[in-house]
């Protein structure tokens, strides 16, 4: 209990700093957009095809688009500290059920590419780190090149080409078929169906950062000390490699991790895109398109407060994994 | 004639470099008996810690290798022992105290369990009878309430405090040979003096054989019983410790035992000037002459010395030095 004492004050630090960081964001993302050329009704007006001077007028003073800038930024400010993130123009709903209902897609998505990103590229890593010169530590090196070369949306499209259309396997996009199957594991198996090309290709590029990451906190930590230690003391390959190195190689990892966790939004917007996956990025793309300001300014507010609690929840868990972390 | 505990003979290490193999150790023999304290002398670079790790089969391969020669424990070779067997020789029979206890400890891990996993890879241990054992064990290198030290991090700890931990590991299968390379190089003067207090007292209970690797005459002089000293990855003289303090028979022996600086109390006396052997320890690639790996830095060197390259013969009972100036007077 006395242990547990300083790690909620600092965690209690932390969030109070998250909440201003929170508030800088906001305000600066709000003036930002408002500043912004262009507005919801020039767009919406565009895609209805024209408007009267009267009509456009209107619906300018319905969403308050006629006052001047600082009260609609003041307005909109008011309402997100009351938890209100504000009326999608384009969809007419509240903002916060809109996320709702797309963040479950787009987590989905993530969680599925990037753990098993981690997952494989750990493994590579570590096999990789353990006989530099061999076949699959080249393999590692030149995949690593690869996806961090390759531009998402093309490695979508060529996987689309090969495993859609050449070699119709999986289906094009979407993340349902719309055949009416009602049956829960009838929807799991079309979901994951759909899920497997667009966790693929954003998979694909996590894994090239993630192997070759592992690779080489692997390679630096077994040069430690500590490893010579372990071998000195006659333990066994497996206990000095995934005990004794691992758990240090893998900070790095961690740390990317929790980062990248944080901003899963804004990485998934293009094979959200490309996929036509039903997600946060979508609509992300969607409203830009729209002028729909209250929606992108959610979405925006929203990517940030993952941001900074995956950051608090990967600080959390390094306090687990390195016993130094808790006294400094 | 007895067995010795551990008999290396005419071994041979080399490592693989862009200029071609290169020899970091050659015709290395010596003896160790039971219970006794040898020391390892030499500079930096000389060869010692690489012999140190070939002890354990550690050296890092590739680059490096035993290319010649035989490492008997109890007449058993480890040069060609499988890495099984290897494992089991390694913290058992064979282990060692590196020079770095702040580096040589895993960050992550407790130290009662660094402790711990030592015992348990060797014996057949439950954890909680393991973790008993290290507690013992941090009590017998002297740390102040184990109980709860073995519970922290190597992080929490001093470097004192560290290495004992180190000692503790090393000992905690009893084992035959212990080899402490430079153990107190990294520590203050006053806690260099508590660990080879320790390592005394420690042998006389364990009865371990103990190899000490240094640079430091003065720790030689109290601690071991015979001592070896090399020069460019050879024994070039060999001797119980007495006579290598009074009477050092090759020259760069009696460089080594002049470079102790000398303590004085009376104001007036002018200090003499510091003692250093002139030049560096040539590196192993420049040992393709055949001549003696000395003979640059040598004072008293004259015209074999650069032609051949002295062997290593008996000089007095239980000695042997490699030096031209005690068999062929210049003439």
């Amino acid at each position: 209990m006395v242990k547990s004492a300083p790690v909620v004050k600092s965690v209690l630090r932390k969030i109070a700093s998250i909440l201003l960081l929170l508030l800088a964001v906001l305000v600066l993302n709000s003036v930002l957009i408002y500043a912004a050329p262009g507005d919801p009704v020039e767009a919406l007006v565009g895609e209805m095809g024209g408007a009267t001077p009267e009509l456009i007028a209107e619906l300018r003073a319905t969403y308050g688009l006629d006052r001047p800038l600082w009260q609609q930024i003041g307005v909109y400010l008011g309402n997100v500290v009351q938890g209100d993130l504000g009326h999608s123009l384009y969809y007419d709903q509240p903002v916060t059920t809109l996320i709702a209902s797309r963040i479950g897609p787009t987590l989905l998505l993530i969680t599925t590419a990037l753990f098993s990103a981690i997952i494989v590229g750990t493994i590579l890593g570590v096999f990789s780190a353990q006989r530099r010169n061999s076949t699959l530590s080249h393999f590692v090196t030149v995949l690593s090149l690869a996806g961090f070369s390759a531009p998402v949306f093309w490695i979508g499209i060529m996987l689309i080409l090969l495993l859609s259309v050449s070699f119709p396997i999986f289906p094009i996009s979407g993340m349902t078929s719309s055949d009416g199957t009602t049956s829960t594991l009838g929807y799991a198996m079309d979901v994951a169906h759909h899920l497997v090309l667009p966790a693929l290709t954003l998979g694909l590029i996590y894994l090239a950062f993630y192997s070759r990451l592992a690779r080489t906190s692997m390679i630096e930590v077994l040069e430690a000390d500590y490893i010579r230690t372990a071998r000195a003391k006659g333990l066994s390959r497996r206990s000095v490699v995934y005990k004794h190195a691992l758990r240090n190689a893998i900070l790095p990892i961690v740390t990317f991790a929790g980062l990248q966790f944080g901003q899963v939004i804004s990485g998934a917007v293009l094979v959200e895109t490309v996929f036509a996956w039903p997600g946060l990025g979508t609509l992300a793309f969607d409203s830009i398109l729209r002028r729909d300001t209250p929606t992108l300014l959610g979405i925006l507010f929203f990517s940030s407060l993952m941001v900074v609690v995956m950051n608090l929840l990967t600080d959390l868990l390094y306090r687990r994994i390195d016993p130094r972390i808790k006294t400094s | 004639m007895t067995q010795n505990l551990l008999s290396v003979q005419d071994l041979e290490i080399s490592f693989r470099t862009v200029a071609g193999e290169v020899q970091v150790v050659r015709d290395l023999s010596f003896e160790l008996a039971q219970g006794e304290v040898l020391g390892i002398v030499g500079e930096s670079g000389c060869g010692k810690s690489i012999t140190a790790l070939s002890l354990l089969g550690l050296v890092p391969n590739p680059p490096g290798r035993v290319s010649k020669g035989r490492i008997l424990l109890e007449g058993e070779d480890i040069v060609t022992a499988s890495e099984r067997r290897l494992r089991q020789i390694r913290g058992n029979d064979i282990s060692m105290v590196f020079q770095e206890p702040m580096t040589s400890l895993n960050p992550v891990y407790s130290v009662g369990e660094q402790i711990a996993e030592t015992a348990r890879a060797h014996f057949n241990s439950s954890r909680s009878e393991a973790w008993e054992r290290a507690i013992e064990m941090l009590q017998l290198v002297g740390i102040p309430s184990p109980e709860r030290r073995a519970h922290e991090f190597p992080h929490q700890l001093s470097g004192g405090m560290r290495q004992r931990v180190m000692i503790a590991i090393a000992l905690v299968c009893e084992p035959k040979v212990l080899i402490a390379d430079e153990p107190t190089t990294a520590l203050d003067v006053t806690v260099q003096a508590q660990i080879f207090d320790l390592f005394r007292d420690l042998q006389h209970k364990i009865g371990a054989a103990i190899i000490l690797i240094t640079h430091d005459i003065g720790v030689v002089a109290q601690m071991t019983d015979r001592v070896i000293v090399m020069y460019a990855g050879r024994k070039i003289e060999e001797g119980p410790v007495s006579a290598f303090i009074t009477d050092p028979r090759h020259p760069y022996t009696r460089g080594l035992v002049n470079c102790i600086p000398r303590l004085s109390l009376d104001p007036s006396d002018d200090p003499e000037p510091l003692f250093e052997i002139p030049g560096v320890v040539p590196s192993p690639s420049d040992l393709s002459l055949p001549r003696c790996a000395f003979a640059p830095r040598c004072r008293n060197a004259f015209a074999l010395c650069l032609e051949k390259s002295p062997p290593l013969l008996p000089v007095a009972e239980g000695r042997a030095a490699a030096c031209w100036l005690e068999t062929e007077k210049p003439g």
